[in-house]
């Protein structure tokens, strides 16, 4: 990336900053011709009217007042539906797992990068929600917190903190059954502590009791600050976040949940596993490697692989992760992915809304748009799933945090040259169809129009 | 115990009837490649051709099996214009940096799991060239993906000869210094210029040659002479691979300077090098559309793709097929059209790009990569549509034969 | 009869046969011999009960009736009662872990390299080879090479190895050892380039140096042409070249030999496969099965060691016996055109056997001796027969 393109970020993200404020508390309606509300049936012709942040209303156009003073969000002709919320995510920070790993009393508030690309590639493919987490190399790795991909800090980001503790199962250096033995030891040693420190605490009162201690004298110590959020999880005060790296974990996973309250974050290699995943009745939360390979040794024949299928045809409900980069960061593909080895539409579309909202304690606020629920919401230009959808606008807690005309970085990507100084040297050259002059500084060109899905059939030998 | 005789006897056995009767795939989306589509369209096939096709009033031969394909969408089966077959130390001769004679047919090994995924992901042809570790690395041919002999499913045998620019050929090259000088690691070129200096040379020598031919007795013959001679005489495709822009120019460059055509491949930068790319009437195996993520860039060798490039090359008319190219991180061949599609290339446009258009491309058109009576009966039935993040190749045929059970 | 004991390939050995052996030398050459047994093997097809055959210069001179009953009286006669006798194992093209010598590693093409010039009569290898049950080998230039060379027919001797046969196989190689990255060629295309482009020459006219002399040669019959080839790439490009320049080819290793069955029956190659291991793939261990259901003829070759465990699985797997036993002795002979030489007890073969307690392809019998051109270089002596014994077995046919 050229330095030039980051300075027109900054204005960008500045720029957007502003015209958020600006548009507070107001009440705003988004007419949209068609609404995906995921936990009901799709609405044509629909408004959504959100107040302070939260969405009052929504129904058909008929049906609902919007009242003189809203703000209008015309969506005419677009999809309308939740922003998609992530269950567990990596992304976002600046340095994910902390060299130590029995950290449990770090949080993810001192890593999460407000200016990193990732949070941006949240918005312009609709993610409202991510709950950031310390990385999968880690043992006891420190506390996450949810929050949403938009704010200049990571106060402005926060929607809900002390989340719960990152626990992995991943082979640290050494191998899994020393991961496991290393887990198992700082578990104890949190019990160990808590045991001590409340055989003390009684001592205390017992010598009190007997007068032994003044009686004014109260017992001040508190549980060491950074052992605090680890005696919370031994307590099941604070959840666990458990990665599972493939299936030989999964045994030890099931005996940890039987004491601690777990969440489990699996990874690709889970297909020998599925009695045991069965077993743990629970929602899990899955990577974002969706299909794996697997040879057969005798036959050589190689098998693909389907975590999400597998938890589907178990009955278990399961939320998607997204991935980093390439095709795997966009929602419509990881659904799509699911589509493919036979997951149902709405089930794989909850698993990146309902499900993870669920997992996270917030399906009161966020994973479908309802009355009384944040509005968060994204407009689509299109069904969610094409592939030729683009995301037009993101709005959340009632506030336009997105717009796709405004997206820079699509604009360089869509753009015909290089930069400007390049299409400057070039004698001759003019740009066709030179829109309005643009706002930022990268050279902008319309980004395309989305094309005609195949379905109904494009212009036959265009561009000929 | 009886698995092998077994399997051997089912193959024939597949084998035989498939060619024999005619199925008839009745009720589907026909979108033939070139053609436009037919809704509630009839195929026909039999003895491994494409008997009839068109619409619902096709009349079905009696006897036919029939097979309804209500809801799906049928098309050609797929052609990769570019497909990296693995077993990449193989697929360069690191002995020498000028290797035009090799032939990429010699190290194909058609049970490689490449073979696999690409018939599972509709792919029926791919045109698969040596590795890009040499500057001239040899001779190309596109086969069928299916069979157990390579020789049995090549459509065409000295389809390319590529050549590559870029850092690729160079790459972990040392200078001389000390030891034994037949040692491999003295290898040139260390530099992109020496990279241009191998061509140049190569064929130089080749113009020599063909200019002494007309007189002189001809000397030793020199086979890898022979290949370049045909490229300069138009009776052979080059293929260059250039990713970044100043890899684009110089592999314009040196053919122009020769006078031989080539297209160009991969070509991540093409958006910036259109206007010579119309000049030279060049066309381009763009390789991985998919690469342009949103955020954050994934070319290779300094190229900087962008997702308008795949929409500007058809404003511009510049004749392109989308392959998947030689970027490891290329996803199935049809999805590499939905990006473009999502990039901004009609849905029409790009299915031909991986079909009818790398067939014509290739010379393999009079054999496959549409529907047309006469041709070889490679298509795929799709669950919905193929450019749908969640189409599915449900079968795949080859010669009429479905492949997606076998091995 | 005395019941004849398991003897073990151990240390011991050699010096409990090298006291019986000076005993046996002397008459050894000068004398004939007939040796006898329950069960004489002469070949697959030639299984003689209670049988016997007599042994002139090292040579099967006559066996069962044909022996003339003078020379029969005059012979030395050795019992071995209940064992039985098979002929010799023939191992396949081996370098007998002599890469240093049979592998020229400057250069990947020397076709006109002769093994024999790498021979060590008295190699440690070869000394060894007798108690495997191998009386005989084709030592091969390295695989090592594009074009290794030529390859000879040696035995292991008493005391050291002697040469059969000169010069015998051309040995070409694609395998991964072959693409060597410190020379080229590095790929299996510029190998495959390289044996085209002699052939082609060969092919071609008169042309060229004695490397391509020797491929000339080769390609008009003089001798067999062995490509060492394991995997599917590798055996097809080898069955390109033969195909394209009409020879029918022995390819060594094989290990993916399944993949292009039609086509290795449909171009009539040989095969030299692999030893057998236990754990191997079902698929694997089936081959020689397989083989033997399409008539690819095939032997098995890599380690002595592993001669015979080799042949046991693959009748495990289901192979039948007698093929068996015939890709552990005629069929290498065969391949390789010395079955006039070693591979049978038939007359003018060399007298190469072996004694076992019962079947050789049972794992249960015992290894008794290995005999070469009639001289015992393993195992334990057999009886001399009582009067009577002799007598009878002489009445017997």
């Amino acid at each position: 990336m050229n330095s030039k393109l980051s300075v027109s970020l900054v204005a960008w993200a500045i720029a957007i900053a502003a015209a958020a404020s600006a548009t507070g508390q107001d009440i705003v309606a988004v007419k949209a011709s068609k609404i995906l509300p995921v936990s009901g049936p799709a609405i044509d012709d629909g408004v959504v009217l959100m107040q302070n942040g939260r969405i009052v209303k929504i129904g058909k156009a008929t049906e609902v007042e919007v009242p003189w003073s809203a703000k209008v969000i015309d969506a005419t002709g677009k999809t309308v539906m939740p922003t998609w919320v992530l269950a567990h995510s990596q992304s976002g920070q600046r340095g994910m797992n902390e060299n130590m790993q029995n950290v449990p009393w770090l949080s993810v508030a001192d890593a999460i990068d407000p200016a990193s690309a990732w949070f941006e590639d949240c918005l312009r493919n609709g993610v409202g929600t991510v709950h950031v987490l310390p990385g999968n190399q880690t043992l006891l790795g420190g506390q996450g917190m949810v929050v949403r991909p938009f704010g200049r800090t990571v106060e402005d980001m926060a929607v809900a903190g002390n989340t719960g503790i990152k626990l992995s199962l991943m082979a640290q250096g050494g191998g899994r059954l020393q991961q496991i033995r290393k887990l198992r030891r700082a578990l104890s040693d949190l019990r160990e502590y808590l045991a001590d420190f409340d055989r003390r605490k009684a001592e205390f009162e017992k010598e009190k009791a007997a007068g032994a201690i003044a009686a004014d004298k109260n017992w001040t110590e508190e549980i060491d600050r950074t052992k605090k959020p680890g005696v919370d999880l031994v307590q099941k005060k604070t959840k666990g976040w458990l990665f599972v790296p493939s299936f030989a974990e999964m045994d030890e996973a099931l005996r940890l949940t039987q004491e601690l309250d777990l969440q489990i974050v699996l990874g690709s290699n889970i297909d020998e596993a599925m009695a045991m995943i069965t077993r743990l009745g629970k929602p899990v939360v899955l990577d974002e490697t969706l299909e794996y390979f697997e040879t057969d040794e005798e036959t050589q024949k190689e098998k693909k692989h389907c975590t999400a299928k597998m938890l589907a045809d178990a009955g278990i409900p399961f939320a998607l992760s997204l991935g980093a980069g390439g095709p795997t960061a966009y929602p419509w593909w990881q659904i799509g992915t699911c589509m493919r080895n036979g997951v149902d539409r709405q089930k794989a579309i909850e698993a990146l809304t309902l499900v993870p909202a669920k997992m996270l304690g917030l399906d009161s606020q966020v994973g479908s748009l309802a009355e009384g629920k944040l509005g968060n919401l994204q407009i689509l230009t299109g069904d969610p799933l094409a592939a030729t959808s683009w995301v037009e606008t993101v709005v959340l807690e009632g506030e336009i945090v997105y717009e796709r005309k405004n997206d820079p970085r699509l604009q360089y990507l869509f753009a015909a040259e290089k930069d400007k100084e390049k299409k400057a040297a070039g004698p001759g050259k003019t740009e066709p169809n030179q829109p309005e002059a643009p706002k930022t500084e990268a050279p902008k060109t319309e980004a395309p129009k989305p094309a005609t899905p195949a379905g109904t059939g494009g212009k036959p030998g265009e561009g000929k | 115990m009886l698995r092998f005789p077994l399997l051997g006897i089912t193959l024939v056995c597949a084998l035989l009837p498939a060619q024999d009767k005619a199925t008839a795939y009745k009720n589907a989306r026909l979108l033939p490649g070139g053609q436009p589509p037919i809704e509630n369209g009839v195929l026909v096939v039999g003895g491994g051709k494409v008997l009839a096709i068109g619409g619902a009033d096709t009349a079905i031969p009696a006897g036919a099996a029939v097979v309804d394909c209500a809801g799906k969408t049928i098309t050609p089966g797929l052609v990769d214009a570019s497909f990296r077959a693995s077993n990449s130390a193989d697929m360069n001769e690191n002995g020498d940096e000028v290797t035009p004679h090799l032939r990429v047919l010699d190290t194909l090994d058609p049970d490689h799991r490449s073979f696999a995924r690409a018939r599972a992901a509709g792919v029926t042809a791919v045109h698969v060239m040596p590795g890009s570790r040499n500057v001239i690395g040899g001779l190309g041919c596109v086969v069928k993906t299916f069979g157990t002999d390579p020789r049995a499913m090549v459509l065409k045998e000295d389809a390319s000869l590529r050549i590559t620019m870029g850092s690729e050929p160079s790459q972990e090259n040392r200078p001389i210094r000390g030891g034994g000088v037949d040692s491999i690691y003295y290898r040139r070129p260390t530099t992109r210029m020496g990279v241009v200096w191998e061509v140049r040379r190569a064929f130089f020598d080749a113009k020599a040659a063909m200019e002494q031919t007309a007189g002189a007795p001809p000397a030793a013959p020199n086979p890898g002479i022979e290949v370049l001679t045909r490229v300069l005489k138009g009776q052979l495709t080059a293929v260059t691979t250039a990713r970044s822009e100043q890899d684009l120019r110089t592999a314009l460059r040196i053919a122009a300077e020769f006078g031989y055509r080539t297209i160009l491949e991969e070509a991540q930068d093409a958006h910036v090098v259109i206007d010579e790319l119309v000049a030279a009437k060049t066309t381009v195996m763009l390789g991985a559309p998919s690469a342009t993520v949103v955020a954050g860039s994934a070319g290779g060798d300094g190229a900087d793709p962008r997702s308008a490039t795949v929409r500007l090359l058809a404003d511009r008319g510049i004749p392109f097929v989308i392959t998947t190219g030689s970027n490891l991180q290329s996803l199935d061949l049809v999805r590499e059209a939905m990006f473009a599609v999502r990039n901004g290339l009609s849905a029409t446009r790009a299915l031909d790009a991986i079909t009818i258009e790398p067939a014509r491309l290739l010379g393999i058109d009079q054999r496959t990569g549409s529907l047309a009576v006469g041709k070889d009966a490679d298509f795929v039935v799709w669950s919905t549509d193929p450019l749908d993040p969640a189409s599915v190749a449900e079968s795949v045929h080859i010669d009429g034969l479905s492949v997606l059970a076998l091995r | 009869m005395e019941r004849l004991l398991p003897v073990r390939a151990g240390r011991a050995a050699p010096f409990v046969s090298f006291a019986a052996c000076l005993c046996l030398l002397s008459p050894s050459r000068a004398q004939d011999i007939v040796v006898t047994a329950k069960k004489v093997v002469l070949a697959t097809d030639a299984v003689l009960a209670d049988g016997a055959f007599l042994i002139r210069q090292g040579k099967v001179a006559f066996a069962g009736t044909d022996i003339p009953t003078e020379a029969r009286k005059k012979a030395t006669v050795i019992d071995y009662g209940d064992a039985v006798i098979v002929p010799g194992f023939v191992l396949p093209p081996t370098t007998l872990g002599r890469d240093r010598d049979l592998a020229e590693a400057s250069l990947p093409f020397t076709p006109d390299l002769r093994a024999i010039e790498a021979f060590d009569p008295w190699q440690e290898e070869l000394a060894k080879l007798p108690a495997f049950g191998v009386t005989s080998l084709l030592l091969s230039p390295s695989p090592r090479n594009i074009a290794g060379g030529i390859g000879a027919l040696v035995k292991p001797g008493q005391d050291n190895g002697v040469v059969a046969t000169a010069e015998v196989h051309l040995a070409l190689s694609l395998t991964q050892v072959a693409r060597n990255p410190e020379r080229p060629p590095t790929s299996l295309m510029g190998a495959v380039d390289m044996l085209r482009s002699a052939f082609t020459m060969a092919k071609a006219g008169t042309g060229g140096g004695p490397d391509v002399a020797v491929l000339r040669s080769a390609l008009g019959g003089s001798r067999r042409i062995v490509i060492h080839a394991d995997l599917h790439v590798e055996l097809a490009a080898a069955l390109d070249l033969a195909r394209e320049f009409g020879f029918e080819p022995v390819l060594v290793g094989a290990r993916e030999a399944e993949k292009v069955l039609p086509r290795i029956v449909a171009q009539k190659a040989a095969l030299v496969l692999e030893p057998l291991r236990p754990e191997q793939r079902q698929a694997q261990l089936r081959l020689p099965t397989l083989l033997a259901e399409a008539g690819v003829p095939f032997c098995f070759g890599g380690r002595a060691d592993q001669l015979r465990t080799s042949a046991v699985l693959a009748v495990r797997a289901g192979l039948d016996r007698k093929a068996a036993l015939q890709a552990l002795t005629r069929t290498p002979a065969q391949l390789f055109d010395q079955h006039t030489v070693v591979g049978s007890l038939r007359a003018g073969c060399g007298a190469d056997f072996l004694v076992f307690t019962g079947d050789p392809l049972d794992l249960t019998s015992a290894h008794v001796a290995t005999f070469i051109d009639g001289v015992r270089v393993f195992g334990e002596a057999g009886n001399a027969p009582k009067p009577h014994n002799a007598a009878a077995a002489a009445g017997a046919r």
